[in-house]
């Protein structure tokens, strides 16, 4: 019995642990390529610790630019969609029930309904629209205004859900209460409804905005001329990566691990406050309260020290030993390489020289990763081709075509 | 004569103002928003793809060639079918569904444990840490998964430094790294809907269950997952629907080989600038999911009201 | 502070789809007095209520409030002023703020509406706690806001359902003579709704008992305990001894019974039945337990039965006997400092004062 749950124990700790695993190695991996001086995102071969990349990213016009707009459509988002998930919500406590589920089964589809289609329907429909207005209503076909229409489509959906959960708890009595009293339907709602649903709709708020930050099913095809931070990054992982990328994942995750321990100290200190939590009572919760308080001490300390230490740390002379201790081992590489890959020599050659990384792991993150790109632009010229996904003669052929390249390099460089 | 009455009882309930602004809001949202832009892609679905000039012509008018298309192939090829895109189109949808099991055999015992826990500090840790890669970009997740799959990725270099192998294994083209990617983008929405289920149970019944020598296989067999399956066929309709429609993850992660349904409906869109065509490939993908998604609804007799709880 | 108005109801009926929950409702209610609502759970008093104040349209007939129609106004604007099964105090908002929402939203500063909020607070034994949340007081405190803050809304009628339930019984008491001097002092029209028999005689000036939708009888307090309209009135309101049978005799305000296990008895027609009972008819005659007295009376006011047990209750004994064929009678003594009124298995005869007995058409007994 005793072994059996041992077992059981082990068993779970194992399955967390791959679980966990999954779901956070990726990241510690990404965040990990931020720091390396490798011109592409990697940790192997580890090259020299660097800041560069962070650097790189705040010179970034086009990432920069993304971010404001992602801003824009987030805040436009949040605001649309809160409310119409809110009055989709109210609705849905009065509907009749004969119609409920078919109401419900209606606004509860934009979360299923793929994001592709939706940013299609959206971008189909407006222009539509704005073909019958005409000149005068350009806004409707501004990538902004669609990105934000079409996003809201489904997020308030996501907003309506955490809003029916929120309902289920009121009590319909309190609106009673304040129109007995003698108030307005407009003051019962701002007075009684709008505190009470205050919580839901910051956590609406910020769902609203995650989910319209990140984004990029539906706005590919609605952004226009304003390309989303997601786009942007879409377009950087497509044409060209540096681990800037990587830098501004470390920069997010930072953030929300900033936020949520935060949150956690604020929780911990508001329920001590009210006595909900007695000491020596419930310790785990209570530990972790501290533990919370500490972690987010320590965090903010390494995010000062590494913002210091960015100044004076250069990885100028460790770069430059990298780059000669590898011209050696290239220089053997290449000799074998040539021999195996008789057909990539042309194109590993010249990589190497300008960016000093060994051709055979440089060639195939970036064969893998331009591969489908170029594969589409081939296809664009005969819709026929579109759809045949035609390798190409080997991983390196089309994968180094000259622009790609220079893309890559020059944002190498940046 | 009821629908007058149900609008006239609404009214009154909430008064002029506020009925009014829900009203307009809702029914923004639902034609405005919902039905209106999916009629207009069904009907452009159905139209040639011509030249501004000739647009409100006579030769505007409706055709299947769109759909004739997806099936026959251009005219005059020498295939009777369009097989290239046929297979994407199946192969994404069975794809989506191995995600979609693969999910939740790796999802169900976490929402069990998440569930079935007092809660405390703990479990709040994960709940964090199960969070925080969904507050980062999803290209970026996939990005990260790139990363790692990739031919000078982490992994390859892990195990050709332990000697494992001595080439890059080529994780990309063989979609593992896709599947990977689908499986990690919406795992969330697999996990959370169980685990809401699965926390309303009452843990009395499971005692009472193992208090009469029911094995665990039978007390999730026979308790936990009838209890649970509104919050399963939510989480399966979810992640099924949003991985058939993912674009990100195959842009990033997938293959030169293979290309995942949503792909084409993007070059139609972009590259091709046929959007009627690719009007009739997204109705296609949206009929296609819808109608499977119904018809495991009706096999696992799931209400529509249960999705999303 | 306002005077009580007069509210009317006028053969008001209301249906949810085909469930009708309240029927014919007739009642006419004095400016000024407590009236009270008294019935079973799910009898319809809640309905009535949301009906007298707004919240639902009758599907039939009218609400007359001060003597006008109600039809078409709303709850807010309606005068009166309802306090909730459950109290619906604003969680979120402070006791001061509960207390004179009603003022905040016809906008009132705050300056008048703290000053109110404390002249009320006094009134309700809370001083110097305005500044509490709900959920910070006790049980009775939170009954007391939610009457003053039905008070601060001034209303011409106070409509509370079942204020009191949730409290215990010795809080329930206090809150009694509290709520019964409240509207001594304020003299607006209370209308009151409770399950509770005691709370409805010891409070109102008059009271009406419900039964499934229906008013069965209204009337002083005396009146319903004394003299019950109907078989449910007679078995609801405190308690009572039943015995079913058919009339053999009339004349004039009594009636004989032919008890079916008790032999012929003899008692006055209640009131409602005085012309309605013929010979013949089946008939249920009612007799409290504490006006049975040990002793003979009359031949047809005397019941023979063996003591079964006897319960000391504090201020009385509860004897409960066995009379022919089984039938089950108790009777109450009033503790005079013995030890015991009676011996187990012993027989006793004992009568009643024909006034104190009341016979009626035989009909529907309340359950329990
Ligand atoms: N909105 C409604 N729709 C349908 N039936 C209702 C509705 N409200 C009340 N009823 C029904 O009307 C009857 C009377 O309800 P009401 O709330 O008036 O009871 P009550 O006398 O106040 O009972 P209690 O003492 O338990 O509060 C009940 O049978 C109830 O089920
Ligand atoms: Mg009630």
């Amino acid at each position: 019995m005793r072994s059996n749950i041992l077992f059981g124990r082990v068993a779970l700790a194992v399955y967390l642990v791959i679980f966990f695993g999954y779901l956070l190695g990726p990241l510690l991996v990404m965040g990990l390529t931020a720091f390396n001086s490798a011109p592409f995102p990697s940790i192997t071969p580890w090259q020299c610790y660097t800041y560069e990349w962070f650097g790189a990213l705040f010179q970034d016009e086009r990432i920069l630019n993304g971010i404001k707009h992602s801003f824009i459509v987030g805040i436009g988002t949040v605001i649309l969609s809160v409310s119409i998930g809110l009055a989709a919500s109210l609705v849905l406590t009065q509907v009749w029930p004969r119609w409920r589920s078919t109401y419900y089964t209606i606004i509860i589809a934009p979360i299923l309904i793929p994001g592709v289609v939706l940013g299609i329907s959206t971008l189909v429909f407006w222009r539509r629209v704005s073909e019958v207005f005409g000149e005068n209503a350009a806004f409707l076909n501004n990538g902004l205004f669609l990105t934000i229409i079409g996003q809201s489509t489904f997020i308030a959906s996501y907003c309506m859900l955490v809003f029916v959960a929120r309902l289920q708890r009121f009590d319909t009595g309190l609106t009673e209460a304040a129109l007995d009293l003698g108030a307005t339907h407009t003051q019962a709602f701002r007075k009684i409804m709008l505190p009470f649903m205050r919580p839901a709709i910051a956590s609406a708020a910020v769902l609203a905005f995650l989910a319209s930050f990140e984004n990029y099913n539906t706005t590919t095809f609605t952004f226009g001329a304003y390309p989303t931070l997601t786009i942007e990054l879409s377009q950087m992982v497509r044409y060209g990566i540096n681990p800037s990328i990587s830098a501004l994942a470390v920069i997010i995750v930072a953030l929300t691990v900033f936020a949520a321990l935060a949150a956690e100290v604020y929780r911990r200190r508001s329920k001590i406050k009210s006595g909900d939590i007695k000491p020596g009572k419930g310790l785990p919760a209570w530990m972790f309260g501290n533990v919370a308080t500490i972690l987010l001490v320590a965090l903010s300390f390494v995010v000062i020290a590494m913002v210091y230490s960015a100044q004076a740390y250069s990885p100028a002379q460790c770069k430059i030993d990298y780059k000669a201790e590898r011209q050696i081992e290239n220089q053997t590489r290449i000799e074998a390489l040539q021999k195996a890959r008789r057909e990539a020599r042309q194109n590993a050659a010249p990589l190497e020289s300008i960016t000093s990384e060994p051709p055979s792991q440089g060639a195939g993150a970036f064969g893998s990763v331009f591969a489908p790109t170029n594969l589409e632009d081939a296809a664009g010229t005969g819709s026929e081709e579109s759809g045949t996904p035609e390798a190409p003669a080997s991983p390196f052929g089309s994968v180094f075509a000259p622009n790609n390249l220079e893309d890559a390099v020059g944002a190498g460089k940046n | 004569m009821r629908k007058p009455k149900m609008f006239s009882e609404f009214f009154k309930n909430n008064g002029l103002l506020m009925g009014g602004i829900l009203m307009f809001l809702v029914s923004f949202w639902i034609i405005v928003l919902i039905l209106l832009p999916q009629l207009s892609m069904l009907d452009f679905s159905f139209r040639y793809n011509l030249p501004p000039a000739l647009q409100g012509t006579e030769a505007d008018s409706y055709t299947l060639d769109n759909y004739r298309y997806l099936v026959f192939g251009p005219e005059g090829a020498s295939d009777a079918f369009n097989k290239v895109d046929l297979m994407v189109f199946v192969r994404t949808i069975l794809a989506a569904m191995a995600v979609t099991v693969l999910n939740l055999i790796l999802c169900y015992p976490l929402a069990y444990f998440l569930g079935q826990s007092k809660g405390g500090g703990f479990i709040r840790l994960l709940v964090i840490m199960l969070v925080i890669p969904y507050w980062i970009n999803e290209i970026l997740r996939a990005f990260a998964l790139r990363i790692i799959f990739g031919d000078g990725g982490v992994l390859n270099g892990v195990m050709m430094s332990l000697g494992l192998i001595d080439q890059p294994y080529d994780f990309i083209n063989a979609d593992i790294a896709l599947y990977a990617g689908l499986g990690y983008a919406y795992i969330l929405l697999m996990l959370f809907p169980m685990y809401n289920v699965i926390e309303s149970l009452d843990r009395n019944q499971i005692e009472a269950a193992r208090d009469m020598g029911a094995s665990w296989v039978r007390i999730h067999r026979r308790i936990v997952i009838p209890h649970a399956k509104p919050g399963i066929a939510s989480g399966m309709t979810m992640v099924f629907m949003l991985s058939a429609g993912a674009l990100a993850a195959p842009q990033v992660l997938g293959g030169t080989s293979s290309l995942w349904f949503t792909q084409l409906v993007y070059q139609w869109f972009n590259d091709t600038l046929n959007w009627q065509q690719g009007a009739a490939y997204a109705i296609v993908l949206l009929v296609a999911s819808i109608a499977i998604v119904l018809g495991f609804m009706k096999i696992f007799k799931v209400n529509m009201g249960d999705i999303g709880k | 502070m306002s005077s009580g108005v007069d509210v009317t109801l006028d053969n008001v009926w209301i249906k949810f789809g085909d469930f009708v929950a309240v029927r014919e409702a007739n009642v006419n209610i004095k400016g000024g007095d407590f009236f009270s609502f008294l019935g079973p759970s799910g009898c319809g008093k809640t309905t009535i209520l949301r009906a007298v104040s707004g919240f639902l349209n009758p599907s039939e007939g009218r609400v007359l409030i001060g003597g006008k129609d109600m039809a078409g106004i709303g709850p807010n604007k309606r005068p009166t002023a309802l306090i909730f099964q459950n109290l619906a105090l604003f969680p979120l908002m402070k006791v001061w703020e509960n207390i004179t929402f009603s003022m905040e939203v016809k906008g009132a500063s705050a300056v008048e509406r703290r000053k109110r909020a404390d002249e009320l607070l006094d009134m309700i034994a809370l001083q110097g706690q305005g500044d509490k949340l709900p959920s910070e007081l006790s049980g009775g405190q939170k009954q007391r806001v939610a009457i003053a803050r039905a008070l601060c809304a001034e209303p011409d009628v106070l409509l509370l359902d079942e204020p009191l339930s949730a409290l215990d019984l010795k809080l329930r008491q206090h809150m009694r003579t509290e709520l019964r001097e409240i509207q001594q002092r304020v003299g607006i029209t209370f209308i009151y709704i409770t399950h509770d028999q005691g709370e409805a005689l010891t409070m109102s000036d008059s009271v009406a008992v419900m039964r499934n939708g229906i008013i069965d009888q209204i009337g002083d307090g005396h009146a319903v305990y004394d003299t019950p309209a109907t078989p449910f009135v007679a078995s609801f309101v405190g308690e009572n001894n039943v015995f079913r049978g058919k009339i053999s005799a009339i004349n004039g305000n009594e009636a004989v019974i032919a008890t079916n296990r008790s032999g012929e008895l003899l008692s006055r027609i209640t009131p409602a039945a005085v012309g309605k009972l013929k010979v013949g008819d089946d008939a249920m005659m009612f007799v409290r337990p504490e006006v049975l007295n040990v002793g003979e009376g009359t031949d047809k006011t005397t019941i023979s039965a063996k003591v079964l047990n006897e319960e000391f209750e504090g201020n009385s004994y509860s004897v409960f006997l066995e009379g022919n064929g089984g039938k089950r009678i108790k009777m109450a003594m009033p503790n005079m400092g013995q030890n015991q009124h009676s011996t187990k298995g012993e027989v006793v005869s004992f009568s009643y004062d024909v006034n104190n007995a009341v016979v009626m058409p035989a009909g529907e007994l309340a359950s329990e």
